[in-house]
């Protein structure tokens, strides 16, 4: 791990851990200040590929292309009155693992990528939805804070296995 | 006959000791009280989740009606494909040298092993895995391993190509097919339809182009549910969306998707076209960018048409069974205006309780890039997997299918009888088919499932 710092890592570590913890307990306010304003929070289609060709994400096709606008807009409407989806709400477990960091592109920068494996259920429905990813993000350091400032969510499947995306990665 | 079983002394019905004889007598009795009690407006919960209904929607909805594969736009070039679903049949749409679209059943004529894994690609041969036949991408058979060994002289190639579906047709860029070689021609088929989707596909002269490629997921819902709302259901606006009502991604009043035409266009087929409400200046025509508005008024076929999508702002329609359209000006967030946005889906049934959602974002391939943009992220925030809209909707879906399941369910009736005794035809309306002056009306539900109760019982 070359030019990070175990103090780096270490918040870093921290920083996702906690950012998970938002999400779960729906803390979704507290979550949106973790977030740069400047964020793209994408994660998009994915198609079965022969082998040879180079990556079977679709560029131009998100199952959610974000930014921080649109983002409180989700939240705001978690706020209201008349979200169905998520009322009452999805039960849902961020497990991360395989967490790597690298240097970014600026200073105050890192890009870090970690798996994730989320857990959702609903209901008395004893049947739960797993959504497995590998994620991409650059942490941006903000007045001694860290943020994210770009996420980039690698599906596994391209037929996604639950009934929406009311859930954040 | 068993009808009843006991099991620990209860009394009961059992669907596991009912015989073979008695389910299909169940099915029929449950059609024929679907037919009977539509025009009263009443329809059994039932429909919506029943595994026998579902064995025989398989058989004589989905292996007679035309269904929607996908849009030409999406294999542009020679040896372009996509892999597709009729229901459980799994078909491959390719692009041959020639620039011919193909649909072709996606089974080796050998041992039957899926010949194409991938979703898309491109290709000039199919090569089938297990024991190597190739097929050209016009699905004649070219190649056969140690064939002369193997067969001697005798294998006829030209006899076992890849089967083509037994029908296929285009209307204006939009792949359909059949599985019954009896269908009527397309056209026929959508009859009335077609006026309408022009509005739609005939904005420009380059047309629609499938941006990326669909959103897939599974839902575990009936797929009538999303049919039956895109058909005709704007009343479900006022509830179901009314968080996006209060974040101002939709006109201000809830009552607003009230203020359109209901359209019944014929064999099943239905949709709306909903206006600005009393008081509100909309823009006309979607509010597509000036250059799609100066391009419609010159590219649709008549000039009623025109006059039509003047005063549309949202348009939402179903082409029976399970092809939906939906065309709405709306916000991507709270702080844009509203852009116009377009989708296609196909509601795939792949359960009596479970449905794999295609959703595609179109847009004109001439449009300004500024407002494809514009419009791609309005749809990404909407609908789509993740949408705000749409997540509301599967929450709805899901819940109907869920109580469905039940007993209690197959007299249980639903109330379809929105605008039956006092909304009126408006006689003036110039498209094709019965035009009612509201779009909080039940009217396209009810033909939707007469439509489906006549293939059903196999009147169709």
């Amino acid at each position: 791990m070359v030019g990070i710092s175990e103090e780096v890592y270490r918040e870093v570590r921290d920083f996702l851990l906690r950012e998970a913890e938002l999400l779960d307990n729906g803390s979704y306010r507290d979550w949106l200040d973790c977030l740069t304003e400047d964020i793209r929070y994408q994660v998009p289609v994915r198609v079965t590929r022969d082998r040879g060709v180079e990556s079977e994400f679709v560029n131009e096709m998100g199952h959610l292309d974000e930014d921080y606008v649109s983002l409180e807009m989700r939240v705001m409407r978690l706020e209201t009155e008349y979200a169905w989806a998520e009322d009452p709400p999805s039960r849902t477990r961020h497990f991360l693992s395989n967490i790597r960091i690298e240097p970014g592109d600026r200073d105050d920068e890192v890009r870090v990528k970690s798996n994730l494996l989320l857990y959702r259920t609903r209901g008395d429905d004893p049947h739960y939805d797993l959504l497995s990813a590998e994620r991409h993000d650059v942490l941006r350091r903000v007045n001694g804070q860290w943020k994210l400032a770009r996420r980039l969510v690698l599906l596994d499947q391209t037929t996604i296995g639950t009934h929406n995306l009311s859930i954040l990665f | 006959m068993i009808l009843y079983q006991t099991t620990f002394g209860i009394k009961g019905v059992s669907n596991v000791t009912l015989s073979v004889g008695d389910r299909v007598n169940q099915v029929e009795q449950l059609l024929r009280r679907v037919k009977q009690n539509i025009d009263e407006g009443r329809v059994p919960a039932k429909i919506y989740n029943d595994p026998d209904i579902f064995e025989l929607e398989r058989e004589r909805i989905f292996g007679r009606a035309y269904i929607y594969l996908g849009h030409e736009s999406e294999i542009p070039h020679p040896g372009d494909y996509m892999v597709r679903y009729i229901a459980d049949d799994n078909v491959i749409v390719v692009r041959d040298e020639e620039g011919q679209i193909r649909v072709l059943f996606n089974c080796c004529r050998h041992r039957g092993m899926q010949v194409c894994r991938a979703e898309m690609g491109n290709a000039s041969h199919f090569r089938c895995p297990y024991h190597g036949w190739t097929y050209r991408n016009t699905g004649e058979l070219v190649g056969v391993p140690a064939g002369k060994e193997a067969y001697g002289d005798v294998l006829d190639k030209g006899a076992w190509g890849l089967r083509p579906v037994p029908r296929m047709e285009i209307y204006d860029g939009l792949i359909f097919a059949s599985l019954d070689a009896q269908a009527p021609s397309l056209n026929e088929y959508l009859g009335g339809m077609t006026w309408y989707l022009d509005l739609v596909t005939k904005r420009t002269e380059a047309g629609l182009e499938v941006v990326g490629a669909p959103h897939r997921w599974v839902m575990d819902a009936n797929w009538k549910l999303p049919a039956d709302n895109f058909v005709g259901d704007a009343y479900h606006t006022l509830m179901t969306h009314r968080s996006a009502v209060e974040l101002d991604l939709a006109p201000r009043d809830p009552k607003f998707a009230m203020y359109g035409v209901h359209v019944h266009a014929g064999n099943g087929h239905g949709l709306g076209m909903i206006s600005a409400p009393p008081g509100m200046e909309l823009p006309p025509f979607w509010g597509y960018p000036e250059e799609v508005v100066r391009a419609l008024q010159r590219s649709y076929p008549r000039p009623e048409q025109v006059e039509v999508a003047r005063r549309i702002n949202f348009l939402h329609g179903t082409v029976f069974p399970n092809f939906s359209v939906l065309n709405v000006m709306i916000a991507k967030d709270h702080r844009s205006a509203p852009t116009p946005m377009l989708t296609f889906r196909v509601w795939r049934p792949v359960g009596p309780d479970r449905t794999e959602v295609w959703s595609w974002f179109l847009v004109e391939r001439d449009a300004p890039e500024w407002f494809k943009e514009r419009s791609y992220q309005t749809y990404v925030h909407t609908f789509g997997t993740s949408g705000v809209f749409e997540q509301d909707d599967a929450e709805n879906w899901r819940g109907i299918t869920r109580v469905a399941r039940g007993l209690m369910a197959r007299d249980h009736d639903l109330n379809y009888q929105m605008g039956m005794s006092f909304l009126k035809r408006d006689p003036t309306w110039p498209g094709p088919g019965e035009a009612y002056p509201l779009d909080y009306a039940e009217a396209n539900q009810r033909a939707f499932i007469r439509q489906w109760c006549e293939y059903m019982l196999n009147e169709a």
